[in-house]
């Protein structure tokens, strides 16, 4: 994959498909959570962000998929301004999966039918509103909770079902969207090492295979260096660093004035904290 | 603190004897009256017991008509329950159905039937109406409600799929709130068994229109018959509820285990 090293400047690149020049967020019009952010991520990559509780990363996701809109700044996803009532941009949702931090499971239905939520964009309101699914979908459906590891579990209700195989549940509603970005918010934070790394894998298989961008918010910047390309990370609402592993190497996307030791020490500040 | 919880609790004491005192309402009266509850017992052993089996059908009628109203009532009252919820509709929705729902719940019940038993006649049908009229008003609160205090983020979640507003609603709203729904019909069908027999005394029908005429006639045995009626078949209500309460409801909600 080629990228423009060490770059900061917000030309739009023809390669992002998500792209923020000097964008702020603010829930109250008073106090920004984002300021001013520039961001730009590549169509296929795998973006990881990190930062502190209330960092705003959450919130990031959401100016992503339009759910929230900036206060001020341009935002850009595949050359789309995200606005949930515009026409163009709605169409482009279907094809975003959000997994949301809390996942957004309905609880009293069985893993199958929160799966197939994913598919609704394709079918029919008359079909939806009996729950009627083409045998196509279905088996898409089921295809895709194989691979998350979840066969044989189709008809359980979400609510009998560890916090590990929730997650999967959420990922395969994700990836029935057919989408072209998952976006998923700590997917794997609260999970033990070996199950956080299963569905971490699940996920870069899914990304590789289907060709997927993800960005994916994660507690933790071991795993997400480990995982992703780039890693952004966000502090008190700034974007403060974009990083990521060349070789062995860490390395500074975002001003290229850092080296590796000030970026250790950096992380270790942070942990600290 | 605590020394105002007891002033306040002082007061409210004071405010029950005073305004018993206002209302007339002597507990001495109700010592004095006991004995006639034994009265009205040994009148129910002299009464003919055919009467039983007339009791019996006007307790199926009270019982049909108020199935009715519970079913044709929440069949109505969901639909405006979803337009009037502020998490589906923007404002110009939901506040005049918010305020048709808060008119029929001015009426109770029972002014429903007189108004219906002018506009219809006397008879069951008044009183079939009169519930439906409750019933809307009651379920379709409590369903908005409901449907408000949905968990935000499943919500969230598929809203953000970009799915229709329909197929929110049936996946996300009315899965999230059936339980609660179901809950509040099953409550809703018993409160209405209730309610339909005493509409009978303005002449809408049930039993009520029985137990009211008897007492007119100082027959208290015989009001006392259908009372006890009354009383069997809520108390057989209540338990065929608590029965479906949970099989459907509690053990899906949390996958809680009922104690047997
Ligand atoms: N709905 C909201 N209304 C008002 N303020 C909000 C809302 N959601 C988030 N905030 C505030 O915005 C800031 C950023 O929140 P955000 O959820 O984006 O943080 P986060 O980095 O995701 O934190 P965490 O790691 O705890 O999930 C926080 O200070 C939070 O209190
Ligand atoms: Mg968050």
């Amino acid at each position: 994959m080629q990228e423009q090293k060490g770059s900061s400047s917000p030309s739009i690149s023809t390669l992002s498909i998500v792209q923020m020049n000097d964008v702020s967020a603010s829930y109250d019009s008073k106090n920004y959570v984002l300021k001013n952010v520039q961001m730009s991520i590549t169509r296929g990559a795998n973006y990881a962000i990190v930062g502190q509780s209330g960092s705003g990363k959450s919130t990031l996701l959401r100016l992503i998929n339009g759910m929230m809109n900036p206060s001020r700044g341009k935002i850009m996803v595949d050359y789309k301004i995200p606005n949930t009532s515009d026409k163009k941009f709605k169409s482009f949702m279907h094809k975003i999966g959000y997994i949301p931090q809390n996942l957004g499971l309905i609880k009293n239905s069985t893993v199958l039918e929160n799966v197939l939520i994913g598919a609704l964009p394709r079918v029919s309101g008359f079909n939806s509103f009996f729950k009627k699914f083409c045998d196509l979908e279905i088996d898409n459906a089921k295809k895709i909770l194989k691979q998350v590891g979840l066969q044989g579990k189709a008809e359980r209700q979400v609510y009998m079902l560890s916090g590990g195989e929730k997650r999967r549940v959420a990922i395969a509603r994700a990836l029935v969207q057919k989408p072209e970005i998952i976006l998923a918010d700590e997917i794997v934070s609260e999970l033990d090492h070996v199950t956080a790394r299963e569905i971490m894998d699940v996920l870069a298989k899914a990304q590789a295979t289907m060709k997927l961008t993800a960005i994916m918010v994660h507690h933790d910047l071991q795993l997400a260096l480990e995982y992703a390309d780039r890693v952004a990370v966000i502090k008190e609402g700034e974007k403060i660093l974009e990083i990521g592993v060349e070789g062995d190497r860490i390395v500074d996307f975002q001003s290229g004035n850092f080296t590796q030791r000030e970026i250790l020490e950096m992380f270790s500040n942070e942990s600290k904290e | 603190m605590n020394q105002k919880n007891n002033l306040i609790i002082g007061l409210i004491i004071a405010g029950v004897v005073v305004m018993s005192v206002n209302v007339d309402a002597d507990p001495r009266d109700f010592a004095e009256g006991l004995p006639n509850i034994g009265i009205m017992l040994q009148e129910i052993t002299e009464v003919d017991s055919s009467l039983f089996v007339t009791a019996f059908w006007s307790m199926l009628e009270t019982i049909e008509m108020a199935f009715i109203g519970t079913v044709v009532g929440v069949a109505i009252a969901l639909p405006l329950s979803l337009l009037a919820a502020r998490n589906l509709n923007n404002k110009f929705v939901y506040v005049p159905v918010r305020a048709l729902l808060a008119a029929i719940r001015t009426f109770p019940s029972i002014l429903w039937a007189i108004l219906f038993v002018i506009i219809v006649g006397l008879g069951p049908f008044a009183g079939v109406l009169a519930i439906i009229m409750y019933t809307v008003g009651f379920i379709a609160k409590l369903q908005y409600e409901a449907i408000e205090a949905i968990d935000a983020d499943p919500m969230d979640a598929v809203g953000a799929i970009g799915v229709s507003k329909l197929q929110l609603i049936r996946f996300v709203v009315l899965p999230e709130s059936a339980s609660h729904l179901l809950s509040q019909i099953l409550y809703i069908f018993d409160y209405n068994i209730r309610q339909t027999s005493i509409l009978g005394l303005v002449g809408a029908g049930g039993i009520g229109f029985y137990i009211i005429n008897y007492i007119k006639f100082f027959e208290y045995g015989k009001a006392a018959v259908f009372m006890l009626v009354v009383l069997a078949t809520v108390l057989i209500i209540e338990w065929v509820s608590v029965r479906v309460r949970d099989k459907y409801i509690v053990k899906s909600q949390r996958g809680m285990q009922v104690k047997s």
